[in-house]
């Protein structure tokens, strides 16, 4: 199928009702729902993360965005589950211990999910207990996001932890008073200025 | 004039001798007196002890009594997460959990964290307010909504328009009380803080914000108060909106292109404000990039209806010589042009300019680093002093002016590692750095580099 460029369009303007009866419009006439995924929905996301940091749009249009995106994901994933489809990869994001700021983390939460990825969202305030866990349970990327310049150290906490014991997991880190010299200094595998460019540095680290 | 009036000059928009400073000390109060965050902001003889020590170390021209947008939501009944080096954090959201706006207790100066507000605003105004602009912080409209409706504001800005309208005219009223709060007691500036609007389209901005923050506006004006919008974060595409609305002054963040501002805030009779970077620069870098930092923002900014400040709250540990730094090129024009050859030494390494060999001379040799000994004055005294006591120091000394205005004086001071204008360096070695010593000392200083 070529892209259906009203479900595109709808998930650009954050149709959610729209989008779900499009999404259903194609299902029931058979079009392989992969296909629905890959070549409208995830495009879409796509589009909408590439106008963020042009200023084209801004918090709540990528809100609503990931909002009308989850309607038609609600629809599509059982079925994918289903044919036995599998996700790009399993990736795991949380807000460092004691920060308490999340508007960030879910952008960057949902971008990841919308480019086809499993997100595991840890929340907030997250030690690395926290972390430990989601990668034990098949995180292959961990993400780190915090705001404050007084919680940023403990990045390096987490990246030293899984460095020291050799593990294969990824660490990307992002938030506002984060830049590639800090993440270079840290050793972390990557650093995103927003959450597109997040996409775009998990991609590389799983393709590494 | 002194700092305040000069501050307020600045402020409606006029022209300064030198530029208006604005230190943004919040928490880092707490941290210059060894307190946390938790203590300082719940402490009204912290706050003053604090913001006096700011006083005494960055000779400010105003100062903000109380920097923390959470107190009229703490009062509305958030609940607030505390911590040791950031002001506390808003960890519930009383209409999503299902009370209206009428259910929200009321604001006045009896309530919440006022009392202290309010102690500490009338103490410092006594202390230091005749020579420094105080400034109230108020929590600006859209993110006080923020703060009582969490995050679900976004999605309702499209799903419930005329309520978020409703919560937001709200919360203007809420500012107009803080706002009477702190004319009451003194504050010379209203400040609204809005952070949040940088996460908005200007479309947005003027439907939802627009209009409330002007009933503020409008108020404080009509109690003789100033006015001044600060948000944090990246606001490019908002400037122009922001502008617009009736604020006296728009202060803004590291990523503003300030030379944009200047030209958008004098088509509407504005002053401006902004925007040293507060992690790369003050809080990660040294007393000289702080110094390059101020410098590039005031070639930028220019002299007229421009008020230096950092980008935004400063951060709780940021070490207090940067700061400093900053303070010494607002008060010294000697270090504002001494700050141009640090600029120079990144992009010229000067390696056609040799100094002489010093060890080789059988005479003293005098280097004087000045902008220029015939328009500056303590240049020219320090020049005098040498000339004089060269003729009463028993070595045969010969002397060199070096001035920065031209590339070799510029090398000059470089490579004598030389910081401060105007200075003397007897036998390639930084002896008074800005200050003209007396004759019998300077006498027995070419002395003794002649005895070695």
């Amino acid at each position: 199928m070529a892209r259906n460029e009203e479900l595109f369009n709808a998930i650009l303007k954050g149709k959610r009702k729209d989008v779900a009866a499009l999404v259903q419009a194609e299902v029931d006439a058979g079009t392989n729902v992969g296909s629905i995924l890959m070549e409208s929905m995830i495009p879409a996301m796509r589009e909408i993360g590439a106008r963020f940091p042009r200023n084209e749009v801004y918090v709540p249009e990528m809100l609503i965005a990931a909002r009308a995106m989850q309607a038609g994901l609600d629809i599509v994933d059982p079925l994918l589950t289903k044919s036995g489809h599998k996700s790009l990869g399993k990736v795991a994001i949380g807000t460092v211990k004691g920060d308490l700021h999340d508007i960030g983390k879910n952008l960057v939460a949902m971008m990841v999910k919308g480019a086809g990825y499993e997100v595991m969202d840890l929340g907030v305030d997250c030690d690395i207990a926290k972390y430990e866990e989601a990668v034990t349970n098949g995180a292959q990327v961990v993400m780190l996001s915090a705001l404050l310049t007084t919680t940023m150290p403990y990045m390096k906490e987490v990246v030293s932890h899984f460095k020291d014991k050799g593990s294969p997991v990824k660490i990307l880190i992002g938030g506002a008073p984060i830049t590639q010299e800090y993440a270079d200094e840290i050793g972390a595998d990557g650093y995103s200025s927003d959450a597109n460019q997040a996409v775009a540095s998990v991609e590389k680290v799983l393709a590494d | 004039m002194n700092g305040k009036e000069l501050l307020l000059s600045a402020l409606k928009g006029n022209e300064t001798s030198r530029p208006a400073w604005l230190p943004f000390v919040g928490c880092h109060g707490g941290f210059l007196i060894g307190k946390t965050a938790t203590e300082y902001l719940q402490s009204a003889d912290l706050l003053i002890e604090g913001l006096k020590k700011a006083k005494e170390l960055y000779r400010p021209d105003g100062l903000p009594v109380m920097f923390d947008l959470q107190i009229e939501a703490e009062i509305l009944g958030c609940r607030l997460h505390w911590a040791d080096e950031v002001p506390p954090a808003v960890v519930s959201h009383p209409l999503a959990e299902g009370k209206q706006i009428v259910d929200l207790p009321t604001l006045d100066e009896t309530k919440g964290r006022f009392p202290i507000v309010v102690q500490a605003l009338e103490t410092l105004k006594k202390e230091i307010g005749s020579d420094t602009a105080l400034y109230g912080l108020i929590c600006g409209p859209f993110t006080l909504a923020l703060h009582l409706l969490g995050n679900d504001i976004f999605l309702d800005m499209y799903d419930e328009e005329e309520e978020v309208l409703r919560v937001i005219e709200a919360c203007a009223d809420i500012c107009i009380q803080s706002a009477d709060i702190y004319l009451k007691h003194g504050a010379d500036v209203i400040a609204v803080v809005d952070p949040m609007t940088s996460q908005i389209s200007p479309d947005h901005f003027e439907q939802f914000v627009t209009p409330a923050m002007n009933r503020v506006y409008d108020y404080i004006r009509a109690k003789g108060g100033l006015s001044s919008i600060f948000v944090c974060g990246d606001v490019t595409r908002n400037l122009e909106v922001m502008v617009k609305t009736n604020a006296d002054c728009i202060s803004v963040d590291e990523q503003i292109d300030m030379a944009k501002l200047r030209e958008l805030c004098a088509a509407e009779n504005k002053s401006f404000g902004g925007n040293i970077k507060l992690t790369a620069v003050l809080l990660l870098g040294d007393e000289n990039d702080a110094k390059m930092e101020v410098l590039s923002i005031l070639e930028q900014s220019g002299n007229k209806g421009f008020i230096l400040a950092p980008g935004c709250d400063l951060p709780y540990a940021v070490p207090a010589k940067n700061i400093q730094a900053v303070a010494e090129m607002v008060h010294d024009e000697y270090v504002r042009e001494a700050a141009k050859t640090l600029t120079a030494k990144t992009a010229d390494a000067f390696d056609d300019i040799h100094l002489p060999n010093y060890e080789a001379a059988n005479t003293v040799l005098i280097d004087v680093i000045t902008l220029d000994s015939t328009s500056c004055a303590p240049c020219q005294y320090m020049m005098e002093a040498v000339q004089k006591a060269a003729e009463v120091a028993k070595p045969i000394c010969y002397i060199n002016e070096h001035k920065i205005k031209v590339r070799q004086g510029i090398g000059m001071m470089v490579k004598l590692g030389v910081k401060n204008l105007p200075t003397i360096c007897i036998n390639g070695e930084v002896k008074f750095a800005s200050i003209i010593p007396d004759q019998k000392t300077l006498v027995a200083a070419i002395e003794a580099a002649a005895g070695k």
